[in-house]
């Protein structure tokens, strides 16, 4: 029990910056012996930093023979190494979630020797999980770049969620920070999962809504022209492909926010690329924490860039869920997203010619832009609305915020908002609002927004 | 006049009955806590299982199954005004039929909207912060203090993931506990000198877990606040992780 605690003390410290804990997207009965899926996932516990435990999360070794210059498992770190067995990390898994500790396992590792050889002991601990011990939770594998196209797809078929790591938002970057990982080995299983989603019809999810771009069509992802020619999915001889499942959760990925240079647009840019080509589930964003010492990232007394993961986040949920393009969000030239005001406000306030919106005319597609209405409380409005005319009152009762979405609607007829409708005013009593007092306009930084209350807001990634 | 009735689902349906065919309710109490005021006379309901029965059906084909099981779930808050708050729902939805439920604006609908919303809210809760323990025969265990009476709400959940275990689900508030083993469940007392004994490795796993929790957190994003707001402390008193010692 000792060795166990020990392993996984070091192999969960390595661990912990995925940020994906994820377990929503695939709902499943018990059709094993223990375990069951919740399609809308389930967290079971918090962690002191507010970002959700819902599975058991460790590497399955951390003696890597990459030397990537953010990470903290690089060959040339000199830090703890350990590495599980296959069973033990089953026995594990099995006993947590007897417990309801967990909803399942997340299994990512570092690449020991070769990919190939990583991902074999992978979906060996995998598959003892799922046949030895009749497992039927949930279980996220990191694909490991540059992973066959074989082993690939025998790990999907016991997994239920796959993820590659795109790292950096640009080739760029990659190239300079994680010289091993070539874009080529990143996207091809990308693609390799996608491709079979399609094929066995079981593709579903937020990046199904980008209709008309064929993922087989040369294009130009991270500058990358062509990415390889076999890009025939690859499908396994199994005898019986029509029950079994691959990847019913699909396939995400993740990227480190404020390593290079890139701006707010770069990043969002490749995540819409991402979301229509491969049709991701989602796209994680991790600010980046210096954890390791190196001349071409920020110093190492950085604080990780909170604020800036939040409102990427809030750009990205406006992509995948409200209709809007990154072209949209970003205007008259901005870089990067204002750190002030919410995504969807500063849009709104761009565009004010738009508003105000009638709340009890305007089609589903428009309520849905209105700042502090959401997709809940826009559908209730359209569902009220064919009984009984919405009137102001009812719109906080069906879960609209008020304070902000007063500014951008009339509700029959009438408006509720400042006397003055220009961007200036309404932007300034919205900052009030928000902050309880007059933030100076001029100032831009992420600084002023770093300190105080509003941190408890910032970990999106810890929502879901 | 003021009903006061057993605090079973049924006795309230018998009340909704009395409501209609004899005087009307103007509040509905069980029967301990009632305080008598010199406004309204009171009367004592007795639970009648025709009268319940009519009502039950009269629910499932006026308004909708939907309602039905909507102020089913209502019922099991502990809300100290939600016999009202559901009879006034059935008034009107007995008015207005299924369409009731699209009446986000209507005061009465918003009341038992949002009392099931907090019901849901601790039923999710409960999915995610059971935590049970391996008890000496091999039988899953854990104590847990909802603030409404949702425990049987989570068997379905329950009885599904651990079908080869049998479990104990124990309100230690309610001094209730759900039975469960092989999909088969049942509510009944219990008391903490029902408990068995721990088995010999439980602790050891207490301490992975703990030692998991503790080493998952990434430092230099340490964040009571956020932690707090989604794992609100009043549910600490029953997790493993924070407090294994």
């Amino acid at each position: 029990m000792e060795a166990i605690m020990e392993k996984l003390k070091i192999l969960a410290d390595s661990a912990k910056y995925d940020v994906s804990c994820s377990t929503s997207g695939v709902g499943r009965r018990n059709n094993g012996r223990i375990g069951n899926a919740h399609a809308a996932g389930i967290c079971h516990s918090w962690s002191a930093d507010g970002r959700c435990i819902s599975l058991l999360k460790v590497l399955f070794t951390n003696k890597c023979a990459y030397d990537c210059e953010y990470c903290i498992n690089r060959r040339s770190n000199d830090f703890p190494r350990a590495s599980f067995e296959p069973d033990e990390i089953a026995r594990l898994t099995i006993e947590f979630y007897r417990r309801n500790y967990i909803e399942g396992l997340f299994l990512s590792s570092a690449v020991e020797k070769s990919p190939d050889y990583t991902a074999e002991r992978i979906l060996e601990a995998l598959r003892l999980l799922r046949y030895k011990y009749g497992f039927a939770g949930y279980i996220h594998a990191k694909i490991i770049p540059g992973v066959s196209q074989e082993i690939l797809h025998q790990i999907g078929l016991v997994a239920d969620r796959l993820s590659v790591n795109i790292e950096m938002p640009n080739s760029e970057s990659l190239a300079l920070f994680a010289p091993q990982k070539k874009p080529k080995q990143i996207f091809a299983p990308m693609r390799q999962i996608t491709n079979t989603l399609i094929e066995r019809n079981s593709l579903v999810g937020p990046g199904t809504m980008f209709k008309g771009k064929d993922i087989n069509s040369p294009e130009n992802y991270l500058g990358v022209q062509q990415i390889s020619s076999e890009t025939k999915s690859f499908r396994a001889l199994s005898t019986n492909a029509g029950r079994e499942t691959f990847a019913p959760a699909g396939q995400t990925t993740q990227m480190i926010i404020g390593a290079g240079g890139e701006s707010d647009k770069n990043i969002l840019t490749t995540s819409e690329n991402l979301y229509h080509a491969f049709k991701m589930k989602r796209v994680y964003y991790s600010a980046y924490i210096p954890v390791v010492k190196s001349d071409i990232l920020p110093d190492i007394s950085t604080a990780p860039p909170l604020a800036r993961e939040h409102r990427i986040y809030q750009a990205d949920w406006l992509l995948r869920f409200y209709g809007f393009s990154v072209g949209e969000l970003f205007n008259s030239g901005d870089e990067n997203l204002d750190p002030d005001l919410d995504p969807k406000v500063t849009w709104a306030l761009r565009n004010l010619d738009k508003f105000p919106i009638e709340v009890n005319k305007a089609p589903y597609e428009m309520l849905l832009r209105i700042p502090g209405v959401g997709a809940v409380s826009a559908k209730r409005i359209v569902r009220q609305r064919r009984v009984s005319a919405v009137k102001f009152d009812d719109l906080k009762k069906m879960g609209v915020v008020v304070k902000r979405a007063k500014y951008f609607i009339t509700c029959v007829g009438r408006y509720y908002g400042e006397r003055r409708f220009e961007p200036d005013t309404i932007k300034n009593s919205i900052l009030q609002m928000e902050n309880g007092l007059q933030l100076s306009m001029f100032d831009n930084n992420w600084k002023a927004l770093e300190a105080g209350a509003r941190q408890e807001k910032l970990s999106a990634a810890g929502v879901i | 006049m003021d009903y006061l009735y057993d605090g079973t689902f049924e006795g309230l349906l018998t009340c909704v009955h009395h409501h209609y065919y004899t005087e009307k309710a103007d509040g509905i109490f069980t029967k301990g806590v009632y305080q008598p005021s010199l406004l309204n006379g009171y009367m004592e309901v007795e639970t009648d299982e025709m009268k319940a029965t009519t009502v039950y059906e009269a629910i499932e084909k006026k308004i909708s199954t939907y309602d039905l099981r909507r102020i089913y779930r209502v019922f099991l808050s502990s809300d100290s005004d939600k016999e009202m708050k559901i009879l006034r729902y059935l008034v009107l939805g007995f008015r207005k039929g299924s369409a009731v439920s699209m009446l986000h604006g209507d005061p009465v609908v918003y009341d038992i909207e949002s009392l099931e919303k907090k019901v849901g809210r601790e039923k999710e809760r409960m999915l995610q912060f059971v935590r049970f323990s391996v008890m000496a025969n091999d039988v899953l265990y854990a104590r847990i203090e909802p603030d409404h009476d949702v425990v049987e709400l989570t068997a379905h959940h329950f009885c599904d993931r651990y079908r080869n275990d049998p479990f104990i689900i124990h309100d230690v508030k309610r001094n209730k506990a759900l039975v469960a083993f092989q999909g088969q469940w049942y509510i009944s007392h219990f008391e903490d000198r029902d408990i068995p004994d721990v088995s010999a490795d439980e602790k050891e796993y207490r301490r992975l877990w703990k030692n998991y929790f503790d080493n998952i957190a990434i430092k230099e994003r340490t964040n009571p606040r956020c932690q707090k707001n989604f794992m609100p402390v009043r549910y600490w008193k029953n997790l493993t992780e924070v407090n294994f010692s």
